[in-house]
């Protein structure tokens, strides 16, 4: 049944009937890829076969349902229960029958499953309670963990498509003057003012155009978009459509990567269910607008989240990006214009024209509007993802969100923006996260992975890293990137390896330095910022590993060697048990001792240690 | 939004302090040339369409007060602007693309030259990989083939170890053994073998037609074949045999 | 390949750059089961190349590699997106999180298990 006008979207709208069927208890599960991992399928089938033992309908005495991603997956599967949002963690098939006859039946939650905040100590009972999820302003993430991503009634329910709706009866100019007004950037990364891109496209006279999802998210560490797209496909699908009308792009692409088949399969059916509701296709609501979007899958390449290099795959071509002195939105997919934005960038769109521009802008920082999801993840205590408002400082997010760091331990530096950004440091906490304070600081917003390092990592290995990320990534086009990141890979093995010779770490910088300015893409360009970002804030660390072949952080394997401090060990035995060259001797609570002979460096121990017993020192000279 | 120097799709730029009027969507390095300025370039090929992988051709753009380098091969030239192909900061990125060209063909002429002209210093040994590795990845053998030939070059894998290999790294089916590839080829980095009318390339042998006037071995019968589609009429002389008789014809008559 | 290149009208080496160029594409037959494990970077610092050296060990083969039995391949993988459960590992559809070195000998034993079942 296709619905014809905006005041049939709006009968279909009322029309349906409440969540659940309006049963008074309704159970959220996660099935997310990270809570599907944790087993969340085995506890939703739990809940149903409970329920037909408590003789309960469903959907009239109580409804169960799965939804998307949460987003706080370290401590999934979760399964949350309204209307309280009591939000329950770690949750096993065991656990049901509990859960059913205490909070179900009789009211009371069941407080072992309950999330416990590690600095008052108290449960939370609702999700409102966690410190994790209190201090986020969930715009983009509203919907999902909330909704079934497989029903596009609930999307409707909750005011889905009303934005499509009041952009059709707009003029286009005016749809993309509200975005403009709005001061929405670019999410992927880039920052570019959405509105100003739109509008470059809007006045091309061209026989067709497309509108296209960057969903190739393929930053290690983040993983918002995978989370969106699994969670909420229809404010992706609702953007676009917006955006094509606002354009006057007929076609649409989303790309999403092969590593996210769930992503794919719930856009799929979201595309099937919008075209069945006509709000895909021909003469939408009415409007004598048409617009129909694909799926295209990656196949495994980094560096088809560049943007040209994201269009030859969708042409069939290896990802292979060209050099773009002519921009996108005048010749970029077929050589028709294409306007490519984020999948975060195309799901903020709905809202901002329901809402109004000045809505939007006055959530965040001079031009940095808007809230942004970021994945906060590594060593911190809660990891998971995270929507603040931009210009949130960087302390906050980490210590106040995520609890800070894991084990206690200290603070050494955070990752923003994936491979093409930067380190920070301790002395940056206070850094306001958005696009233009976070260039300042010589780091970069990126996707918005965020992954905060402990002093047990060695910033030398992580530029390694990220380098070695690179080079397995990077398409071999041209010259500086091929040739440059392999050197560069040479030299960073040298360092971590002991190997180095004298220069080295300055001819890094000089090779890093001609790489970003000579290189023909991004991925290139910013190939340095995870190498000259570590050497600007840890140059002792790239110092000692050059001249001495020593890793204070204890971690490059041979480069250091471990002692036990006998002021602190208390002879707990932990790291003894884990030492996998039986290397660690000591009797129950007395201090222990490391056979230097014995150990291989694996930092097993100093992983181990509860009480940070474990010293790194410099190896005995053993010429 | 009209440029002030355009008239007629013809816009002037200014290079090195000189001035060029050209088309509008013509190339910095067309432009260069046209004032007799010469930019160094390796992917480049006037006959093939330009890819900008190389990155030697870099020279500075300047345009609506920005300023920033950029590959003379295919920036366009769309408006106002002021192109520098001689700056500190464009020598250093010539250089520091000629090392790192050196470093995977340390044999190659064309690059040593190159080398030898800017006064770059190869780096050590730690970073070559085969010393006898000819293929500088620029792909115009590729273009060329697309262009003249079958479609039967390709480059397979990516990063590092992205090569130029005809499909399925086998003796390709399609060749025509016209060598175009080889002879475009910068740095020798493709073999051709020629011996008793026979052409070795890619790994098949190919047989060579004679001139009918001049006796010369000039094509391969897979070339001619080729050239015959098309219904008409082909000659069967050499290229240069057949201008001496097209000259003849037209003194003729 | 070749059937790809006739069906669409392609020339062979267009087919045979993409299949080489996605790392998604193998062109040498894998095991019944594939060993993904996540080398992205949330992965990495929570100790995912231990994990690797603990399945090359088990299986005595290296990264890349498949099991002479045909049963195992073993690859690593861009980050999979699960970053909370770091390190990941995927064996098929099979998603495993939080996965210590001890683990391993483990899983392969459930792999192989479900596999006779």
């Amino acid at each position: 049944m296709k619905l014809n006008s905006p005041e049939a979207l709006e009968e279909y709208r009322t029309s349906l009937p409440p969540r659940g069927g309006g049963a008074p208890v309704r159970i959220r599960v996660c099935a997310g890829t990270g809570c599907l991992a944790g087993g969340s399928q085995a506890v939703y089938d739990a809940f149903v076969v409970e329920a037909e033992r408590h003789g309960l309908k469903d959907g009239v005495d109580f409804a169960a349902g799965t939804t998307g991603c949460h987003g706080f997956c370290e401590n999934g599967p979760i399964v949350q229960i309204d209307p309280e949002n009591i939000f329950y963690q770690h949750v096993t098939p065991d656990d049901v029958p509990e859960i059913f006859a205490k909070t179900i039946v009789g009211g009371e939650p069941v407080q072992r499953l309950l999330y416990r905040d590690a600095a008052t100590k108290q449960r939370c009972r609702s999700e409102e309670e966690i410190p994790f999820y209190a201090h986020q302003q969930r715009i983009v993430l509203q919907r999902t963990g909330h909704i079934d991503p497989t029903d596009i009634n609930d999307y409707i329910r909750e005011g889905g498509y009303a934005g499509l709706a009041k952009a059709l009866v707009m003029e286009p100019k005016a749809v993309v003057g509200e975005v403009m007004a709005s001061g929405l950037r670019g999410r992927g990364g880039g920052g570019f003012p959405t509105g100003t891109k739109w509008e470059s496209a809007r006045i091309v006279e061209a026989e067709k155009k497309y509108v296209v999802a960057n969903g190739d998210e393929g930053d290690p560490g983040a993983f918002m978009n995978r989370s969106l797209m699994e969670g909420d496909p229809h404010s992706v699908i609702e953007g676009m459509i917006i955006g094509a009308w606002a354009v006057g792009a007929t076609s649409g692409h989303i790309y999403v990567r092969e590593e996210y088949p769930l992503a794919v399969s719930n856009l799929r059916r979201a595309i099937e269910e919008a075209q069945r509701l006509g709000l895909l296709g021909t003469d939408i609501l009415g409007s004598g607008f048409s617009f129909d979007v694909e799926i295209t899958r990656g196949g495994g390449a980094f560096v088809c989240g560049e943007s040209t290099a994201l269009m030859a795959s969708i042409e069939g071509m290896p990802g292979v990006p060209r050099v773009k002195y002519i921009r996108s939105t005048e010749k970029g997919l077929w050589d028709a214009p294409a306007v490519l934005n984020n999948v975060e960038t195309w799901a903020d769109i709905p809202r901002i024209i329901l809402n109004g521009a000045n809505w939007y802008a006055g959530i965040g920082t001079e031009n940095n509007s808007g809230t942004k999801v970021f994945s906060l993840v590594g060593k911190v205590k809660n990891s998971g993802l995270v929507e603040v408002p931009l210009g949130t400082p960087l302390r906050t997010i980490i210590f106040d969100i995520g609890g800070g760091v894991m084990n206690n331990r200290a603070f050494k530096a955070v990752q923003s923006g994936g491979p093409s950004g930067g380190c920070l440091p301790e002395s940056k906490l206070d850094t306001q996260v958005d696009f233009d304070h976070l260039k300042e600081a010589g780091a970069m917003m990126g996707s918005g992975g965020l992954i905060v390092m402990d002093d047990h990592t060695c910033m030398v290995n992580v530029a390694q890293y990220f380098i070695d990320f690179l080079v397995g990534e990077c398409c071999g086009k041209c010259t500086p990137c091929r040739e440059g990141l392999h050197a560069m890979q040479v030299l960073l093995h040298g360092l971590t390896s002991g190997k180095a010779r004298a220069g080295d770490v300055a001819l890094l910088k000089e090779i890093a330095e001609y790489v970003r300015d000579t290189a023909l893409c991004g991925l290139g360009q910013t190939a340095a910022n995870p190498v000259l970002s570590t050497m600007e804030f840890f140059p002792e660390e790239y110092e000692e590993h050059e001249k001495e072949g020593f890793c204070r952080a204890g971690v490059c394997s041979g480069l250091y060697a471990v002692a036990i401090d006998p002021a602190t060990c208390t002879g707990c035995g932990m790291c003894a048990r884990v030492c996998p060259a039986d290397a660690i001797t000591g009797e129950k609570k007395q201090v222990h001792l490391i056979d230097p002979d014995a150990c291989i460096t694996c930092g097993s121990c100093v992983d181990a240690c509860r009480f940070n017993a474990i010293l790194i020192e410099r190896r005995e000279n053993d010429d | 939004m009209t440029d002030t120097n355009e008239t007629n799709g013809m816009i002037t730029i200014t290079i090195d302090g000189r001035k060029v009027t050209v088309e509008r969507g013509t190339k910095i390095l067309a432009a260069a040339k046209e004032l007799g300025i010469h930019i160094p370039t390796l992917c480049h090929h006037d006959a093939l369409p330009p890819d900008g992988n190389c990155r030697l051709c870099q020279v500075e753009v300047e345009e609506r007060g920005k300023r920033k380098l950029a590959v003379a091969c295919m920036y366009p030239v769309r408006g106002p602007m002021e192109v520098f192909t001689d700056t500190d900061r464009v020598m250093d990125a010539r250089r520091s693309v000629i090392r790192l060209h050196l470093n995977r063909c340390p044999q190659a002429t064309v690059l040593q030259d190159l080398a030898r002209e800017y006064g770059v210093e190869p780096l050590d040994e730690r970073f070559v990989a085969e010393h006898d590795d000819l293929c500088i990845r620029c792909g115009r053998c590729v273009r060329a083939c697309a262009a003249l030939g079958n479609n039967c070059l390709g480059f397979a894998g990516r990063g590092w170890d992205r090569t130029i290999i005809p499909p399925f790294d086998e003796p390709p089916v399609g060749c025509l053994g016209c060598a175009a590839c080889a002879e475009i080829c910068p740095t020798g980095a493709i073999k051709v073998r020629e011996e008793d009318g026979i052409r070795r390339i890619w790994g098949r042998d190919f047989r060579l037609v004679r001139c009918p006037s001049c006796g010369e071995y000039y094509a391969t019968e897979e070339q001619l074949e080729k050239a015959d589609t098309g219904g008409a009429e082909v000659s069967d002389l050499c290229p240069r045999c057949r201008k001496r008789d097209e000259a003849k014809r037209i003194q003729i008559s | 390949m070749r059937s790809v290149a006739a069906y669409l009208s392609v020339p062979e080496s267009r087919v045979y750059s993409v299949a080489t160029f996605y790392k998604a594409l193998s062109l040498v037959p894998l095991g019944t089961y594939v060993i993904k494990i996540c080398d992205g970077t949330a992965c990495h610092i929570r100790g995912s190349p231990e994990v690797l050296k603990a399945f090359e060990k088990e299986l005595a083969i290296a990264n890349g590699e498949t099991t002479e039995d045909g049963m195992f391949t073993l690859q690593t993988v861009n980050c999979l997106g699960a970053c909370a459960l770091a390190p990941v590992v995927t064996i098929n559809d099979r998603v495993f999180g939080k996965v210590k070195v001890k683990d391993v000998p483990g899983i392969i034993q459930e792999v192989l298990e479900d596999e006779t079942e």
